[in-house]
């Protein structure tokens, strides 16, 4: 398959401090990554050399085919980026925010009133951006990495902070451009988040990546599944776990359940950030 | 989908559209950019025009004989005469308590303080700088050896320099009359005007001020532009234009064309209100007008780049103004600036506005002056775009 995203081993320092150490990855067409790791972990440089902020003291990064390097101003037509800042225009609205950013890509005719109902934001696009909650200046900084259709879309932290229904709406959308094609790299601390929209996730740790795989291989790999009965004995409650990947589940099972009251019977199942303090040794 | 192509100029205007719609909609800066415009103006036509080229010298005497003609040549030496009746009306003069009127004939009236209804009908008011008051007798006396008084009346408004002239001219008077050869002999001096002797046509302090409004508006602008590219800065807005086609050259350029425009328009604007098109070297004055604008746009960026907030930015850019504003102030003074004023990086863009304004300087007479702004130029604008990228890259 065509990367749309394409890393390898790319490097970067400040100063004496190393803080992306050769890192390669790719990211397909209609596929989400999920960027995970702890502040500091190198998350945010590799972004910015993704996004021809920084430029990387090694390796190669190529978006679309075309390296970064000699190719930004092409490569930024078919880019949207949607920053952990909300970098918006305070005394502007959003209608002319998302003008402004339009014309930015030589685009005379955007859908605006398209881009700020898909955010739910089409009835408050007069008004200054300084008045906005936190989650519409979010929605609208959505709304603006898509003002130009973008083949490629680097969001970081989208949903941080942010109520589950905006949360919710965010999370529609990036699932609406993937599916449309649009290769997406998802920076983000929420584990929960990240399983469930990202198609693999990347784990990075101090300038390294420990691990990328799909979500449910990563589990299968390097986490415990269970199945956990609580029985009622003796008055009281208690709780009996029958690994699932052990070679005689069936019996330990068939053991747990046999002539006992049975309250309760489910599956247990390890999260990534367990998977990641076991891999990484640090927490999120 | 079709991606269109954007070239490097319509990247330039569309930030520089944006940072207009952005300035107009920061009310503290619009505001105090229209109310400034409007005080500047009113200020300079507030200011009188004319100037002063002669001392009024209210005199009370009967018959001086040959003193009269003495009067009379010292009249045209810039002293003009206005002959009181009595010492009374001439102290209440000089002490403020009563005025000096000249009726339609040219005929002195003293009136009180604020009586308007006794001032004389189309009279015009006169101003004593300073009042000498003869004895009656003063001739007879003067002429007999005997020991005359004559009063010296001055008030706060007196110039040291004129009283001693003063008392110079009644010591010279006692020697015509009295023929005895004065105790110091003065040497005979010669008036040498150094330059264009420009009496009769002398620059007034409106006309000064010229220069000093200018340097006003480009300051009121630094501190508008510095204030947007702060923002800029600190919202991080820079970094989202950074990820479109546009790069930080892109950035740059718009927001230096941003504040050389909006300094040069209102330059001009206030140019044209305060009458230097009609007496300056137009082509001159626009083109300082742009120099000064992008110079001042150099100060910005750095100030904007160097403030974190609106605090800090003000403190920043009154670093830089007011030892900028020192040669606007010195242009107000008669006389040549010292040299650690011509060593400021806006005495030379002072300097040529006011010559091109006031004194009608052509581009070969002010040559060597616009030598020295595009020097200072480069440095401040060179220290700006520098200061400015190296914030812009390191976000």
């Amino acid at each position: 398959m065509h990367a749309a995203i394409q890393v390898d081993s790319i490097q970067y320092s400040y100063g004496s401090h190393q803080a992306v150490k050769g890192i390669s990855f790719m990211v397909a067409p209609g596929e989400v990554l999920g960027f995970l790791g702890p502040n500091g972990a190198g998350k945010s440089t590799t972004l910015k050399m993704l996004t021809g902020q920084l430029v990387p003291a090694g390796g190669t990064i190529h978006i679309l085919g075309q390296a970064v390097r000699g190719h930004s101003s092409a490569i930024h037509a078919r880019m949207g980026v949607s920053f952990e800042e909300k970098n918006l225009y305070h005394q502007m609205s959003a209608e002319e925010n998302l003008r402004f950013f339009a014309s930015l890509f030589g685009i005379k005719q955007p859908d605006i009133d398209g881009l700020l109902e898909q955010v739910d934001l089409l009835k408050r696009k007069k008004d200054r951006v300084s008045a906005y909650s936190k989650g519409m200046k979010q929605r609208l900084m959505i709304a603006r990495a898509l003002i130009n259709d973008p083949a490629v879309l680097f969001l970081d932290e989208p949903t941080d902070g942010l109520d589950p229904v905006s949360a919710q709406a965010i999370q529609n959308i990036i699932r609406q451009r993937a599916a449309a094609g649009t290769a997406i790299l998802l920076t983000t601390h929420d584990m929960m988040e990240a399983d469930k929209l990202s198609d693999r996730v990347a784990f990075i740790n101090e300038g390294l990546i420990h691990a990328i795989d799909t979500p449910e291989a990563l589990k299968l790999k390097h986490g415990q599944r269970a199945v956990v009965v609580r029985v009622r004995r003796g008055g009281g409650i208690e709780e009996i776990q029958v690994p699932l990947d052990a070679a005689a589940t069936g019996d330990s099972l068939k053991r747990a359940v046999d002539g006992q009251e049975v309250v309760t019977v489910h599956t247990k199942e390890a999260s990534l950030e367990e998977i990641f303090i076991t891999m990484t040794g640090r927490g999120l | 989908m079709e991606r269109p192509k954007i070239s490097g100029p319509a990247l330039v205007l569309a930030i520089m559209k944006k940072d207009l719609l952005q300035y107009s909609r920061d009310k503290l800066y619009f505001w105090l950019t229209i109310v400034g415009l409007v005080a500047y103006v009113a200020i300079f036509w507030l200011i009188p025009a004319e100037v002063t080229e002669y001392a009024v010298l209210g005199v009370t005497y009967r018959d001086l004989g040959p003193l009269d003609a003495a009067f009379s040549e010292a009249g045209e030496e810039g002293l003009r005469l206005l002959r009181f009746d009595d010492e009374d009306g001439l102290r209440r003069v000089m002490a403020g308590t009563a005025e000096a009127w000249l009726d339609a004939d040219g005929e002195l009236v003293v009136v009180e303080r604020g009586d308007k209804d006794s001032r004389p009908e189309g009279g015009t008011k006169q101003t004593l700088t300073l009042g000498l008051a003869f004895p009656d007798n003063f001739l007879l006396d003067t002429l007999s050896g005997r020991e005359a008084t004559v009063r010296l009346l001055v008030n706060n408004n007196t110039p040291v320099e004129l009283r001693q002239a003063m008392r110079s001219l009644v010591r010279e008077m006692v020697f015509m009359i009295s023929g005895h050869p004065l105790p110091v002999t003065e040497p005979v001096a010669e008036t040498v005007i150094l330059g264009v002797d420009r009496m009769g046509a002398q620059i007034s302090m409106r006309e000064r001020m010229r220069p000093m409004l200018i340097f006003f508006v480009l300051m009121m602008e630094s501190l508008s532009l510095a204030s947007l590219i702060s923002v800029e800065i600190m919202h991080c807005t820079v970094l989202a234009i950074a990820a479109t086609p546009a790069k930080p050259s892109h950035i740059l350029l718009a927001k230096t064309l941003f504040g050389m425009l909006l300094a040069f328009v209102q330059v001009v604007v206030i140019l044209a209100l305060i009458d230097a098109f009609a007496v300056g070297n137009l082509p001159i004055l626009l083109v300082a007008a742009a120099l000064g604008g992008l110079m001042f746009s150099g100060v910005a960026m750095f100030v904007g780049s160097m403030g974190k907030d609106f605090m800090g930015t003000l403190t920043w850019m009154m670093l830089f103004i007011l030892p900028l504003a020192i040669p606007s102030v010195a242009s107000l003074f008669p006389g040549s600036a010292p040299l650690w004023v011509r060593l400021v990086p806006s005495y030379s863009l002072i300097d040529i506005l006011n010559r091109a304004a006031n004194y009608g300087a052509g581009w070969l007479e002010l040559a060597p002056a616009f030598g020295v702004l595009v020097v200072w130029l480069l440095g401040l604008f060179g220290l700006g775009w520098l200061t400015l990228s190296r914030k812009v890259a390191r976000l």
